[in-house]
């Protein structure tokens, strides 16, 4: 019995003490950050480094998609949203700073034969039109057609490119985050896919077997996403209820200045300048 | 009749029976064949990163580099507030449901439905009320003691099915002797139904540690993605299952820390499991033998 309530009251003492230090830790400094998930290591690496910059600062980063973030800005649980897209018509209220630009690329097989697909045939193989490869000049075989989940802001963007509607899509699987997607890709020879280009590229580089097809003849890469030349690209936006005032002001500062750019680099989004 | 009885011992009912034992033998390889897979896969693609630096350390660039010291002090948290609250709730509901009341009460059949209709709903349901109730009602964040306590709710069905089960297990002739000797019903409860009981109890405990840290859909909304070194409870902090599943799916060249920290997870139930039967096996032995 004795071990029993021995270890009873350390759990006690345990706990009483990080109470205590909850009573004491706490700053008044701390940056709530939530949304999509796209965003959401950048933004742990961001905060990082705003931490060392401003001690005693703490920047806590939630993930949970893109329409989390705006939702839980316009409640005030999060002081900065993350928004993988272009802010909405009916998204006016809040304010966007966009801290990245990230491109969106079909990609396929390394096997698969086929090196382009116009935009046409693209809408043809998600809306079931188009079946086989043979059809594209690939060997016999049926496509299988990856989609992007409900939500996601990758699968927005792709259908306004598109000029698609979901449920005129008729995709055999359904995916949430970009490295799902390229696994799924690397693991089905006869699949055809979405991704964000930076992403794939970094895969492709290490010997993933899929390829990044061009968009209107322009190469998908992250160097012709920075240049503008590639089509379909998507800001990365942080957002915010009011004008940023503050630590919030200085984070968002920080975000865009030269500073942040080998971050923004290192998870393979092409940074911008505000100035 | 006489005759089928004894036409048992022919050859083909011996084959039979030999036939049922080879496929019953031949699951039970499936079984752990299964897990034989995953420990292997894991060994194979995170067994290299694994080293004291990898679980102390706080992890580095979104996780590809660094350790997952923090995160595995954050999971241990969660479990500890999880269990310390739904231990004693669920215990005492199991010993009220088996030894106090009737089994076909009312009182005893409004909790047993409302526990079978909590068991079946789905994770991420309970992360979503833990969101809304625990982080947003009462003001707690995104914080472990939030997601402690959110998980606490989703291993009551657990811990009460099996606690009472278990309790129900122990033979009628027990309580009847034990009264028939003048104990009362908590000294018969405490000193020996529990005991008695113990190893099913035991066994809900894990299943319940090993849901609770398994659990990523329920701590995403409620502990969070904050990886730093908690400083408090009321810090937000990732979990190893929520790492786990941001590094495969949201990382790019996230893998082999995946890998690594899979590992971990499993290492990790399997000491809590060998230490938790231990304890129970121990304390049984002396609750029984001495008293």
């Amino acid at each position: 019995m004795r071990f029993w309530r021995q270890s009873i009251w350390i759990t006690i003492a345990v706990l009483a003490l990080s109470g205590a230090g909850a009573a004491t830790l706490t700053t008044p400094h701390k940056l709530v950050l939530t949304g999509s998930s796209t965003i959401a290591p950048l933004a742990v690496e961001l905060g990082r480094r705003f931490e060392s910059l401003h001690p005693g600062v703490r920047v806590d980063v939630q993930t949970g998609g893109s329409s989390r973030g705006i939702n839980d800005t316009r409640k005030g649980v999060a002081d900065i949203g993350m928004v993988s897209r272009a802010m909405k018509a009916d998204e006016q209220d809040l304010q966007a700073f966009t801290i990245a630009l990230d491109g969106v690329g079909i990609i396929i097989h390394a096997s698969n034969p086929v090196t382009s697909l116009t935009p046409q045939q693209i809408a043809d193989i998600y809306t079931g039109k188009i079946a086989n490869w043979q059809e594209l000049g690939g060997k016999n075989a049926r496509i299988t057609v990856v989609n992007k989940a409900e939500g996601r802001s990758t699968l927005e963007l792709f259908l306004t490119y598109f000029q698609l509607k979901n449920s005129d899509i008729k995709p055999h699987i359904v995916i949430g985050d970009n490295q799902q997607g390229i696994k799924t890709l690397a693991g089905n020879s006869h699949a055809v896919g979405y991704v964000s280009i930076g992403t794939a590229e970094y895969g492709a580089q290490r010997g993933v077997p899929i390829k990044l097809l061009p968009m209107d003849g322009i190469a998908a890469s992250v160097a012709n996403v920075r240049n503008g030349s590639y089509p379909l690209s998507r800001p990365l936006n942080l957002v915010t209820r009011m004008t940023p005032t503050g630590l919030v002001k200085q984070f968002l500062d920080f975000a865009r200045t030269e500073q942040a750019h080998d971050l923004v680099e290192a998870q393979y989004f092409v940074p911008i300048s505000i100035d | 009749m006489y005759k089928q009885i004894g036409v048992t011992g022919k050859p083909n009912h011996l084959l039979r029976d030999q036939m049922i034992r080879l496929l019953i033998y031949l699951m039970v390889l499936c079984v752990s064949g299964v897990f034989l897979w995953i420990l292997l896969d894991l060994i194979h693609g995170g067994g290299a990163l694994l080293s004291w630096d990898f679980l102390t350390d706080v992890p580095r660039d979104a996780g590809r580099a660094g350790g997952i010291g923090s995160i595995l002090i954050s999971t241990l948290l969660v479990l500890l507030i999880a269990l310390l609250v739904a231990l004693p709730v669920g215990w005492a509901t199991a010993m009220l449901l088996a030894e106090f009341i009737p089994a076909m009460s009312l009182l005893g059949r409004w909790v047993r439905y409302s526990l079978q209709v909590l068991a079946g709903v789905p994770s991420i349901v309970f992360g979503l009320f833990g969101y809304a109730f625990f982080s947003i009602y009462l003001g707690m964040g995104f914080s472990i003691l939030s997601g402690g306590l959110t998980l606490a709710c989703m291993l009551l069905p657990i811990l009460v099915s099996t606690a009472e089960a278990g309790l129900r297990a122990v033979p009628e002739s027990y309580r009847l002797s034990a009264a028939a000797l003048g104990m009362s019903r908590t000294a018969t409860l405490f000193h020996l139904l529990l005991p008695v009981a113990a190893p099913a109890w035991a066994a809900g405990l894990l299943l319940g540690i090993g849901r609770a840290a398994a659990e990523t859909a329920a701590l995403m909304f409620t502990s969070g993605y904050v990886d730093r070194m908690p400083e408090s409870l009321l810090d937000s902090g990732r979990v190893l299952a929520l790492h786990i599943f941001d590094l495969s799916m949201n990382v790019p060249g996230g893998d082999a820390p995946a890998y690594a920290s899979a590992l971990v997870l499993i290492i990790l139930l399997l000491v809590i499991n060998l230490i938790a039967m231990q304890l129970i096996h121990f304390w049984q032995r002396r609750k029984l033998n001495t008293e």
